[in-house]
Parts: structure tokens; sequence; C-alpha cells
């Protein structure tokens, strides 16, 4: 290959990473919409929602308007999960970075 | 300052960040979880720090600053190697066994990272004079895998955190330089080739 098409090949590789970059839901962007933080339920709450679900809570931590919970599940998987701060309803949950869960109530 | 004390100065700064890691780990401040994510930076960071250097002193010449930077731009490899085996050492004290590790391998984001790893053992194995000497032409030849290194290493992370713009940031300096070695006058043509 001359030197020209070599140029246009590697110049045609970074387009297409910055193409294939831009993702359709990114995981570090999930909104809960769920309003002030004083009607929120206590973290307490959140800790025994995650209790309930049968799995071993690594972390958890407040994320934009959502909980969001690093904890592995029953089959002993690292999972990244969003639940709604308000109904601490499960909205999504991620293994590391692929969806692997998503609410019927939570669409993209 | 000798070369050997310059070199052994060099290696304490690359290492500070990992001791830094290793010390959190072990007083429980961290978990290894949270340290995968500065670990795998870390490694990008310096492999596209060392894979600066050739462009920008092709573009600007080899003065003072740019001869330094190539001096050590094998270490800061090196380095980059060293920091994606922590980060796979991170991985696998926060999956705790081997049969967890096995089973994430068919996720996209985990399998890039595997694959990422592979272009980077050959040229860290031959970072050493003797392999420079006895290789010759060909070692450049394998150096430069760390393209493909690169390249995957940016997908691992895309497709673990979906999110574009810290991988862009990391690859814009490379982009730029890139650009400035393409837009760069011909007659330094014969110099790019020794670099």
């Amino acid at each position: 290959m001359d030197k020209k098409k070599y140029r246009l090949a590697l110049t045609a590789i970074a387009g297409a990473m910055f193409l294939t970059a831009a993702p359709a839901s990114a995981d570090g962007n999930v909104q809960c919409k769920s309003g002030p933080a004083k009607n929120w339920k206590p973290i307490a709450k959140m800790k025994k929602k995650v209790w309930l679900e049968g799995w071993e809570l690594l972390k958890l931590q407040v994320e934009g308007d959502c909980y969001e919970v690093y904890a592995r599940n029953e089959s002993g998987q690292s999972i990244e999960a969003f639940f709604h701060p308000v109904t601490l309803e499960k909205l999504v949950v991620y293994r590391r970075g692929s969806e692997i869960y998503r609410s019927s109530n939570f669409p993209k | 300052m000798n070369r050997y004390a310059a070199k052994g100065l060099l290696w304490i700064i690359l290492a500070i960040p990992g001791i830094l890691m290793a010390w959190g780990l072990s007083q429980g401040d961290v978990l290894a979880m949270d340290l995968l994510h500065p670990s795998g930076e870390m490694s990008i960071r310096l492999m596209i720090f060392a894979m600066l250097a050739g462009p920008l002193s092709e573009f600007f010449g080899v003065g003072r600053f740019f001869r330094a930077r190539l001096a050590i731009r094998r270490n800061l490899g090196v380095a980059a190697f060293g920091y994606a085996i922590l980060h796979l050492a991170f991985y696998f004290l926060d999956m705790h066994d081997v049969a967890a590790v096995w089973d994430e391998l068919s996720i996209a984001g985990i399998w890039t990272g595997w694959l990422a790893l592979i272009p980077m053992i050959p040229p860290a194995s031959i970072s050493f004079d003797n392999a420079m000497r006895k290789l010759g032409r060909k070692w450049k030849l394998i150096q430069r895998l760390v393209y493909a290194a690169l390249i995957v290493s940016l997908v691992h992370w895309l497709l673990l955190d979906w999110d574009w713009w810290p991988a862009f940031i990391h690859l814009a300096p490379l982009m730029i330089a890139w650009s400035l070695r393409w837009l760069g006058p011909r007659r330094k043509a014969s110099l790019s080739r020794s670099l």
C-alpha cells in the first residue's frame, strides 16, 4: 500500500472510531427524573431493597438524580444498577457495560 | 545527574500512581473495582504520551526537549504495559475467582480488554537494548503494535463506559500530532523514517 492510501486508511479508521464512539445510550448519563432530593427515600431503604434483590452490595451512591448500586447478583455477576430514588424501582442494570435488564417503565 | 540516577528517578515518578493505588487498596480506602478505571486510564495515558514523541519531534525538529522525550519513550511504553497488568490484577481481585473471570469473557467490554493486552506483549518484551540491536529494523516494526493496542484499548473503554468524551479527549493530542506529521514539510520525510 502506498503512503497516500495508508494515510487515507488511517484517517478512515479514526473517522469510523469517532462515529461508532457516539453511543445510543450512555450509562453514565442515566436520568431518573426523580425531582427534588427531599422527596427521595432514605439510603437505608435502598440498601434493604438491594438485600431483597438477593444481591451482595459493593457500593451505593447518588449518581445524578438516581441511586446507583454496584453489586454482585445471586449468580455472582458484577453488576451496576440504577434505581429510582422515590419509588425505589429497579430501572436499568448493566453488566460490564452491557445492558441486562431494563424496566418497561423506563424506555430508552 | 548521571544516566542511571535519571532513569531511577523517572521510574520512581512513573510508579507513584501505582503505589498510591495499591496503598489505598491495602488500607481499605478503596475497593479493587474503584481502581479499574484509574489504572486502565493511566496505561492509555502513558501509551499516548509515548506515541506523541515521534510525530511531534518530526514536526518541530529534534531539539533538546524532544531528544529527551524520545530517549524516555521506551520507558513510557513499558510503564503503560505495567499499568495494564496492574489493571488486570485489580480486575482479578475484584472478581475473586477465575471462574467468574471466565464467565465474563463473552462480554464485549471484557474480551476487548484481553484483546488489547495481546499486542502490548511483544513491544514490551523486547524493550531492552540487546533486543533492539538484534532485531534492527524489525524492532521498530514490532513497536508499531502499540497502535493496535491503543485502538482496542479505547474500544474496551467505550464499551464499558458508553461515554465517548473521555476517550476522545485522550485521543485528541495524538490526532493533532498525527495531523501535524501529515501536514509537515516533505523535506523531513527522510528524518521521519529514522524516528
